[in-house]
């Protein structure tokens, strides 16, 4: 009975199924467990959480720069910055965009600096699906290597004010 | 407990409770394995997508 | 059995004061029903609380219909302004206000009616309906004059109105005079003995909503006050990577506590519906006291893509240390349904596997809401919840429509469900008022739960294709530079939309018939009828 004092001396090791079914669920939860340092090891998608605090204006700046030294076209007016391969890229988010777009090269790896100037918000590429947060004050660094070609749309998925659904960028992954 | 009283609302007297004693609910336990199986397929699923995309550290 | 007379003064003789604890005479009734003893003060506020509960229930839903129509895109009903503000307003009255009230209905009945004592403070009851009855009228009046459209989650830096803060503050605060008063009644039903050994279970578990709570509730303190002192700038500067690690020490924790009370409700049901037995304390209790223990480090299952947290400090939080909460609710997945199966066995239904779960009584909306509830948190709540929570996984998953996916399974088709069956106990029971239009309420569950099922699938695939959880719109029409996804998105839109109107069908379903049984319902004189 749930809703009376149980009689006592009630504490009782499990039988029998459920004796049975504790066990495999708690080898499951050591699966669960060892999955994750496994993956931190072996797999090549893990979320470090690299990050240094920076002022946002002086971030802008350091954009700025990457802009400026690396510019190789424009689209829709925003300019498309190409780092070397191994090197530093950098996004700058704010309501309501990304600045600026990135060109990546297929299979070369590039550490990418992602700062807020304003509020929070969500650094999503589309269609693969993978998601970061963004912060203002933590330059957020991923060291990301593009796996495939093509065009991938940038979205924020942070709530940050009435344009929200409004902020995207651009990622071209070149061969 | 008398016997009219075998539906739903009514509430046993604690010399009724039997203790914790070995019971029988194999139902249950096949649900409780269908429950396990459903989850490794959905959670070994998720690496494997996880797997396809960009990599990143 | 029939109420005791309360006119009665003095002395009871040694047995018959046992029968009634610590209740001075005339404060008190003997359910006719259960033979509970029922606290007239407790009473009161039981009732008062799920009055206020399903009325926020009711806007929460409203509110939920409106954003089902939105996001379902060959609808697209709301602007983008109240689109935003009724995802704010849906949030705080579902997760926080519809919740909060209800379970502090079920710790004073816990405590009160399981126990056989009176209620620690009456002052203290009423102090702490106030703060929240006050302050969840604020909250909704400042989200709906649009000075508060910041989501539920209110990340800093962006800012709502002072009364927003000010307004989570108070209903904080009256939770928490809840809370103490609940375990001030466990404390004095102990002193005064009125019950002998250990707590009832189901009492057991409500302690262990009320721990969580009570941890719960500090965190909600301890990073809304600085965010309101720096709405009204005394404060310069909330660091927005701490707010989110303190935020989510509420924002998590507060399912957790959804979950202890909805577990307990699960046992609690059992037994009314079916008779189940406890079949083993010692493994119920042990599974309870795992939620005690690690539940709270599940505020990282949020942080799993912020910069400035490690690797080792997330395996270890999200995996609430090594899945050990995770355990707890698959143990109470199988000692719920074993107890139900056990004592419908012991009625004489054996035949075969599932014998006993054809012959359940599945008209009984009191049995149906929470075997549905069972089913669609273990199935789609629970195995969603670890997957999308492990450390890796998340980046898949973080911020899409997937976490809505499985939320609504655990909170909605879990919780809140469970909390409706439970309303079928509780209006018979505590208000004394029988139900009108039984068949509504028979149909109710089914057609709640299948709506929340559609919703949450729905949820979930578009999410894996990577559509944000809270996007006016999936097309980004306008933008600078153009958003495209695979066409089946909007098909999945579409089982959304129609998934959640199904669902407000089916809380329709409830509140109706709720509303008009505790207002105009026939009296329940004697026995409650069975369901």
């Amino acid at each position: 009975m749930s809703i009376e004092s149980p009689a006592k001396n009630w504490l009782h090791a499990p039988t029998g199924t459920e004796r049975a079914w504790i066990g495999l669920a708690l080898l499951w939860c050591i699966v669960l467990t060892l999955a994750m340092p496994y993956w931190h090891f072996k797999g090549k998608q893990n979320s470090t959480g690299e990050a240094y605090t920076v002022e946002p204006t002086r971030f802008a700046d350091r954009v700025q720069q990457f802009v400026d030294s690396n510019k190789v076209g424009e689209v829709n007016g925003t300019p498309i910055a190409e780092p070397p391969p191994g090197g530093d890229a950098y996004l700058q988010a704010q309501m309501w965009r990304f600045y600026p777009v990135l060109q990546f090269k297929k299979g070369q790896t590039y550490r990418l600096h992602i700062s807020s100037l304003d509020i929070q918000h969500g650094f999503a590429v589309l269609p693969i699906n993978m998601n970061f947060q963004v912060l203002p004050g933590y330059d957020h660094v991923l060291t990301i290597t593009p796996t495939m070609a093509g065009e991938f749309p940038i979205l924020c998925n942070e709530f940050c004010g009435i344009g929200h659904h409004q902020m995207t960028g651009r990622i071209i992954v070149t061969e | 407990m008398t016997k009219e009283e075998k539906s739903g609302d009514l509430i046993e007297k604690e010399s009724e409770h039997r203790g914790d004693g070995l019971h029988h609910a194999p139902g249950t336990f096949t649900l409780t394995l269908i429950l396990l199986v459903s989850f490794v397929v959905y959670y070994f699923a998720n690496w494997k997508a996880l797997a396809d995309v960009w990599h990143v550290r | 059995m029939t109420t005791l007379d309360p006119t009665v003064e003095g002395a009871l003789p040694e047995t018959e004061a046992a029968g009634r604890g610590n209740h001075p005479p005339g404060t008190f009734r003997v359910c006719a029903t259960t033979g509970l003893t029922v606290d007239l003060a407790a009473e009161k506020f039981i009732k008062i609380n799920a009055v206020f509960a399903v009325v926020f229930l009711l806007l929460g839903g409203i509110a939920a219909l409106l954003l089902a129509l939105t996001r379902w895109s060959a609808v697209h009903l709301l602007n983008a302004e109240w689109y935003y503000r009724m995802t704010t307003f849906h949030g705080l009255n579902m997760l926080i206000l519809w919740i909060l009230f209800m379970e502090i209905g079920i710790l004073y009945f816990a405590a009160t009616a399981l126990l056989k004592s009176r209620l620690a403070s009456v002052k203290a009851g009423w102090a702490g309906f106030a703060c929240m009855a006050v302050g969840a009228i604020m909250l909704d009046a400042v989200i709906l004059a649009g000075k508060a459209d910041v989501m539920m989650t209110s990340y800093v830096p962006l800012r709502a109105h002072p009364t927003f803060y000010l307004a989570i503050i108070l209903v904080a605060v009256g939770t928490l005079i809840g809370v103490i008063n609940f375990l001030a009644t466990v404390y004095i039903a102990k002193r005064d003995k009125t019950y002998s050994g250990s707590v009832p279970l189901v009492v057991f578990g409500a302690i262990t909503a009320a721990i969580i709570a009570v941890s719960t509730l500090l965190h909600g303190a301890g990073i809304m006050i600085p965010t309101f002192l720096w709405s009204i700038d005394v404060i310069d500067h909330v660091d927005p990577a701490a707010y989110r690690l303190v935020w989510w020490g509420l924002g998590h924790q507060s399912q957790q506590v959804n979950v202890a009370a909805m577990v307990s409700v699960w046992y609690l049901l059992g037994t009314l519906t079916v008779g189940a037995k406890v079949l083993n304390q010692g493994v119920s209790r042990t599974a309870f006291l795992l939620y005690i223990l690690f539940i709270n480090l599940a505020s990282a299952h949020h942080l799993l893509v912020d910069p400035g947290v490690s690797a080792g400090w997330k395996i270890w939080n999200t995996s609430y240390a090594m899945y050990l909460a995770v355990l707890a609710s698959m143990i109470h997945g199988y000692t719920v349904p074993a107890a139900v199966e056990v004592a419908l066995r012991k009625q004489g239904h054996t035949k075969g596997l599932f014998g006993w779960l054809g012959a359940a009584p599945w008209k009984n909306p009191g049995f149906s809401g929470f075997f549905l509830s069972l089913l669609i948190f273990g199935f789609i709540g629970g195995i969603t919840g670890v997957t999308l929570g492990t450390e890796q996984i998340n980046i898949i998953a973080h911020n899409t429509l997937r976490i809505p996916g499985h939320f609504h399974a655990t909170v909605v088709g879990g919780t809140s469900l469970a909390f409706m069956a439970l309303a079928y106990y509780v209006v018979p029971l505590i208000f004394r008022r029988e139900f009108p239009l039984r068949w509504m309420c028979r149909a109710q569950p089914y057609v709640f739960a299948a709506g929340i099922v559609l919703m949450s699938l729905g949820m979930s695939f578009a999410g894996s294709y990577g559509v944000s959880r809270r996007s006016w719109d999936v097309e980004a029409s306008g933008a600078l530079h153009p958003v495209s996804y695979d066409p089946s998105v909007h098909v999945w839109l579409g089982v959304l939309g129609i998934g959640g109107s199904l669902a407000f069908v089916g809380l329709l379903m409830f509140v109706v018939p709720t509303v008009l049984a505790v207002f105009f319902g026939k009296r329940v004189e004697a026995k409650m009828p069975a369901w």
